[in-house]
């Protein structure tokens, strides 16, 4: 295992750097500077230049990258230009409230994909079975912009039982906060659960048509004992590491959803961001994402290698 | 069995597979959609642009759909919203389709390019579309350009895997070798041969990348980095509604219902074309 952990982690670290190095050189080739931003309309060019000095900006490219990523070590990643601030100030706050939100939705998915997932695999009728797919279908064809827009119509809108956007911390006031969170935490939730459901219920069909169970009904044991403690154990392994894929996918299906709620997280960081050209703020994020990404990869894989011994020793 | 037949049967397939509860239903919604788009300036004589003081009025005979927080008419923002939506589409996902099937002809006639190609790919569909959309929208601003260029590379992968997995498995198959012996030199196996026979998977992914299309265009208006106010598309009309759901809810239902069914009705098509080439 721990050659196996020598090969990968260095790897991943390999991508990072490579992936920081895309994104400064990229965002540099930006028509436009936001030094002229910054200045507005009415500066002259020595207005212009005095800012693009204090910036930094007039100094060879491969110096500022060096700058950067040794500020980024250190946990630095400089002042804002547009929004105000220091940028890790303002990534820490968004990323705090944005991790609020996919845990919301990470308990919400797992609750909503065990019920698709016994309910398309185990559900007495045709009819329970035949709606769970027609759930999962819907939940993952819709845009999860739509299906948050419906929900707060419905629930904040027409039956005025929580509130239709606006964020407060759980952790401050866990009563008021879960009321802000259940919607948002919901529509992220949907789509995974989805994915989730249909995995659990292929892998309970799978075990259910495995030669224990019969065994064990011809034995007397009862259907509900069966699917809880033979089938369902057996069904989650592979479950899990599809869970542990859409953790990605909540985090930045999180930025859509925080829009339609208001949730002033890492979402509206980006549109800020993008919108005033916020080159520190838009860099830190974008390496946060890939970040983020590239260690859910890592831990992936780890769990596989783990779980597979075959893995380690390729 | 003449090879007359054969083009005739390939047409049928996809006919068959439009022809059920599925596929009318999703060519009724997109070709009702499209129709009403296309049609907008007889439809309707409001500039989707045009404000004026009655801001926020529920439907009425002036106005079928209200209007906005600007007093501009929603029906005409609807259908001009629409036809952004379709345009954007449309321009994306030939791109996508073409860059792809391109690639994929490259990918199998090389083995080099071939595990060049395919990483590309890996990389683009590894990463999460928002860090794609973010990144383009940060060099470019945002904007129909950025959408355009977003959907394209998103969507270029798949197209790829599909010809170049369909050009795999057919090559090997006896009619190729058959067409090899028979004295017909490496192209004219790959383009006369094999590459009708595998382009039946193409079909089916256009109508899907055409359901992504306006989902990811919404997605992307709706955060603000992609079409922007007061330039109407079906993500931006919705972002501005989600400030006034709670005074004037019925702002929001007319892009609701128009990009729901639109994503529903390319699906749709997409399935039933699926189901039709599987016959």
């Amino acid at each position: 295992m721990r050659s196996y952990l020598l090969k990968r982690v260095p790897s991943a670290l390999l991508v990072l750097v490579l992936a920081s190095f895309v994104i400064f050189v990229i965002l540099r080739l930006i028509p436009g500077d936001p030094a002229t931003t910054l200045a507005g309309p009415d500066a002259g060019p020595a207005a212009v230049e005095a800012i693009r000095a204090r910036l930094g900006l007039d100094r060879p490219l491969s110096a500022q990258y060096v700058t950067w990523l040794g500020d980024l070590v250190r946990g630095d990643l400089g002042p804002s230009y547009a929004i105000g601030g220091e940028v890790s100030d303002l990534i820490g706050q968004g990323l705090g409230r944005t991790v609020e939100l996919t845990i919301g939705a990470l308990v919400l998915t797992v609750a909503l994909g065990l019920a698709l997932g016994l309910a398309g695999a185990t559900g007495r009728g045709r009819g329970v079975r035949a709606a769970a797919r027609a759930v999962a279908t819907a939940a993952l064809a819709v845009p999860p912009f739509v299906t948050g827009i419906v929900l707060v119509l419905v629930f904040a809108v027409a039956l005025r039982l929580l509130p239709a956007g606006g964020y407060q911390s759980v952790l401050d006031a866990p009563d008021i906060g879960l009321q802000y969170l259940l919607l948002p935490a919901l529509c992220l939730a949907l789509p995974s659960a989805a994915v989730l459901g249909r995995y659990l219920k292929d892998g309970l069909e799978r075990a259910l048509a495995e030669d224990y169970v019969r065994t064990a009904t011809a034995v007397g044991v009862t259907r509900r004992r069966i699917i809880w403690r033979h089938a369902l154990p057996n069904a989650l392994p592979s479950s899990v590491t599809v869970l542990g894929m859409q953790i990605g996918q909540l985090l930045s299906g999180a930025v859509v959803v925080e829009a339609v709620f208001a949730w002033p997280g890492l979402g509206m960081l980006a549109e800020q961001g993008v919108v005033r050209r916020d080159y520190p703020v838009v860099q830190a994020l974008l390496l946060l994402l890939v970040g983020v990404f590239v260690a859910v990869q890592l831990l992936t894989d780890i769990v596989y290698a783990w779980l597979d011994p075959r893995i380690r020793w390729e | 069995m003449t090879t007359t037949t054969l083009p005739l049967r390939a047409r049928n397939r996809y006919v068959g597979g439009l022809l059920t509860v599925r596929g009318i239903t999703g060519l009724a919604l997109v070709s009702g959609l499209a129709l009403a788009a296309l049609l907008a300036p007889l439809l309707t004589s409001a500039d989707p642009l045009a404000q004026s003081g009655d801001a926020l009025l529920g439907p009425s005979s002036r106005h079928p759909f209200g209007t906005d927080d600007l007093g501009r008419d929603l029906f005409s923002r609807v259908l001009h919203g629409i036809r952004a939506d379709l345009a954007i589409g449309l321009t994306a996902v030939p791109l996508a389709a073409a860059a792809g099937c391109a690639l994929a002809l490259l990918s199998v006639s090389s083995r080099a390019a071939d595990a060049a190609v395919q990483r590309a790919f890996d990389l683009v569909l590894a990463f999460p579309g928002l860090i794609l959309a973010l990144t383009v929208t940060a060099i470019w601003g945002p904007g129909r350009l950025p959408v355009v260029a977003v959907i394209a590379l998103a969507e270029t992968p798949a197209f790829g895997r599909l010809l170049r997995g369909g050009i795999l498995v057919q090559r090997e198959r006896e009619y190729a070798l058959a067409a090899h012996v028979g004295g017909a030199g490496r192209l004219r196996v790959l383009f006369r041969h094999v590459l009708p026979n595998a382009i039946d998977p193409i079909v089916v992914q256009i109508a899907t990348a055409l359901s992504i299309a306006v989902f990811i265009e919404g997605a992307m208006s709706f955060i603000g980095v992609g079409i922007r106010p007061p330039e109407p598309s079906l993500g931006s009309i919705l972002s501005q509604s989600t400030g006034y759901m709670g005074t004037h809810p019925s702002f929001a239902v007319a892009p609701l219902v128009a990009v729901t069914a639109l994503v529903i009705g390319f699906t749709l098509v997409g399935e039933a074309l699926n189901r039709g080439i599987r016959q």
